[in-house]
């Protein structure tokens, strides 16, 4: 077979279109609308400049949801990444049940968004749903949850911790397995203790893939939406809402799709800033494997 | 040593039984009619179990054209995304180039592009062709998927090149080759990718709630959306039966997987 002959990349075409088509031309048209005044009130587009950007950057609801933003990436990534390691650790360390407890943690990740929402709906009602009960039951007040402002996007935050858990400890029960045994073995003969042992051992072995899953878990925390939409509609308020909710509203509630579009652009600006930290991270790995 | 595993095991029921406990709740609810739920022991399993809320929700909502639907768009994605994405792969890993080595880059990038950050154009382009309000247009932009295409090439660059030379000498062409030496030796990531594609896609919501408004091309996570907006007042029997009934063929499906995916996933070293 013949090295360079070009036709081979025939093979490439077909799965090429659907990338240009669906991922790459998007975005020229959406950094192209952001420009314009666009709608169903003005549905010529009316070129207007930077006035888009300009509102939003004035506006703080936007930076409300910014703000949201970060608090719900690093809200939720933080202590389902670390929680994750602890538990695979454990189940790492145990002989039974490793599959009754792998299965339990891993079951919420197959579970719609939407199925998930509703139960979770339950969970916080503030009448019926058992979290109040057991506040309750020790005597503190009840929580409003879903309803109230200073709670609402904590109560997303628990929700998606739940849902994505088993997940992040798969994956680092599947890092785990790369550990030599015998360095521990080693440090056990040397008396150090449990924590010591992994602290030492354990999480600079399992450190510099984790940073690399971190950075795509922020990418990923971009794509908040039905536990939001279904749970607390953004509200009360703004609390819980965030870019992609805001640029549903305004796409298809507002109809202001010039709006939208920019809500957009500023978004793929973002997503793309992660992406160069991925390549700086990763990239000479990826980049040598591919050349 | 012995002491420190009873601890392990402890903290780990106690985690697993707050992590099911969603699921224990589902179940239980969706199996209560709504007496059963105003009273004092709702959280505890009933004692007369009862499937009328699943009869109901049949009777309210079109829960099985929501089923069919989603089965074809969650089907036709993962089809025509291994049809499209092992060729593409096959070149990634077998005809390293300049060329290919910069649209690798774009198809990673691609993993990192969500489509839920895209929807307005996306709109705008199914808008274009006409396919507003179709269950294709619900299948093909999710159809070019970088995160497939990164993990069949890795999984494609771990097969011996002997093989592959055997197969050329006994007169195999690209197409032979896929067939014969790099699909089969595959299995395990294909398994892994086919069993995350359906989980993902059974999930997708925003973009079929924005590309769909009739009940005939609606999937179930729409469906329950919208069931939960139209019945006033908190059903919760019938809500339940209604989240059991979009979960099950998912777990269900996992089920059977499960032993092939939990150790293909943990030795073939795919990691988000």
């Amino acid at each position: 077979m013949k090295k360079r002959d070009p036709r081979i990349f025939l093979f490439l075409l077909p799965s090429f279109i659907f990338l240009s088509i669906f991922t790459y031309y998007p975005i020229f048209d959406a950094v192209g609308l952001s420009f314009h005044r666009y709608g169903a009130f003005n549905p010529k587009p009316i070129f207007q400049g930077l006035k888009n950007y300009i509102d939003f950057f004035k506006d703080p609801i936007f930076w409300q949801i910014i703000l949201n933003n970060v608090l719900f990436g690093l809200g939720t990534i933080l202590p389902t990444m670390i929680m994750a390691l602890i538990f695979a650790i454990l189940i790492n360390e145990v002989r039974s049940l490793r599959t009754f407890f792998r299965l339990s943690l891993f079951y919420p990740m197959l579970i719609p968004y939407a199925a998930a929402a509703m139960v979770w709906v339950f969970i916080y009602d503030p009448s019926l749903g058992p979290i109040n009960l057991i506040l309750k039951l020790l005597k503190l007040k009840p929580i409003g949850w879903l309803g109230d402002s200073r709670y609402s996007l904590i109560a997303i935050i628990i929700m998606t911790v739940w849902k994505n858990l088993g997940y992040y400890m798969l994956i680092f029960l599947a890092g785990l397995q790369n550990i030599p045994r015998d360095l521990y073995e080693a440090a056990t003969v040397e008396g150090t203790n449990w924590s010591q042992k992994h602290w030492h051992i354990t999480i600079p072995l399992v450190g510099p893939s984790t940073l690399f899953v971190f950075v795509v878990s922020v990418i990923q925390s971009f794509k908040v939406f039905t536990q939001i939409y279904l749970m607390t509609e953004g509200g009360p308020g703004y609390s819980s809402n965030v870019l992609i909710y805001r640029t549903y509203e305004y796409g298809f509630k507002f109809w202001q799709l010039g709006r939208a579009s920019t809500l957009t652009t500023l978004m793929i600006m973002i997503l793309l800033f992660l992406v160069l930290i991925v390549f700086g991270v990763w990239g000479r790995k990826i980049t040598y494997q591919a050349a | 040593m012995k002491q420190r595993h009873i601890a392990h095991y402890i903290i780990l029921l106690l985690v697993s039984l707050i992590i099911v406990f969603p699921l224990y709740l589902m179940f239980v609810m969706a199996f209560k009619d709504s007496k059963e739920i105003l009273g004092s022991r709702y959280l505890l399993p009933s004692l007369s179990p009862t499937f009328d809320n699943f009869i109901r929700i049949f009777q309210a909502a079109s829960f099985g054209i929501y089923l069919v639907n989603t089965i074809i768009v969650v089907t036709g994605i993962l089809v025509l995304q291994l049809v499209m994405i092992i060729p593409a792969a096959y070149v990634f890993a077998r005809f390293p180039s300049r060329i290919s080595g910069f649209l690798f880059i774009l198809y990673v990038i691609q993993i990192m592009l969500p489509l839920e950050a895209l929807i307005i154009p996306n709109y705008r382009i199914m808008n274009a062709f006409g396919l507003i309000n179709t269950r294709v247009a619900m299948i093909l932009p999710f159809v070019g998927s970088g995160y497939c295409a990164f993990l069949l090439r890795q999984a494609f660059k771990q097969i011996p090149r002997s093989l592959e030379d055997a197969a050329v000498i006994d007169g195999c062409g690209h197409f032979g080759l896929l067939r014969n030496v790099f699909i089969p030796l595959s299995k395990p990531t294909i398994t892994v990718f086919s069993m995350i594609s359906v989980a993902t896609h059974w999930n997708d919501y925003l973009w079929p709630l924005i590309i769909t408004d009739s009940n005939i091309v609606r999937t179930l996570t729409i469906g329950l959306g919208m069931f939960v907006q139209h019945e006033s007042g908190a059903d919760w029997g019938m809500l339940m039966a209604a989240t059991v009934f979009i979960t099950l063929p998912i777990i269900l499906l996992f089920l059977i997987l499960q032993h092939t995916f939990l150790e293909s996933f943990l030795t073939s070293g795919i990691k988000g």
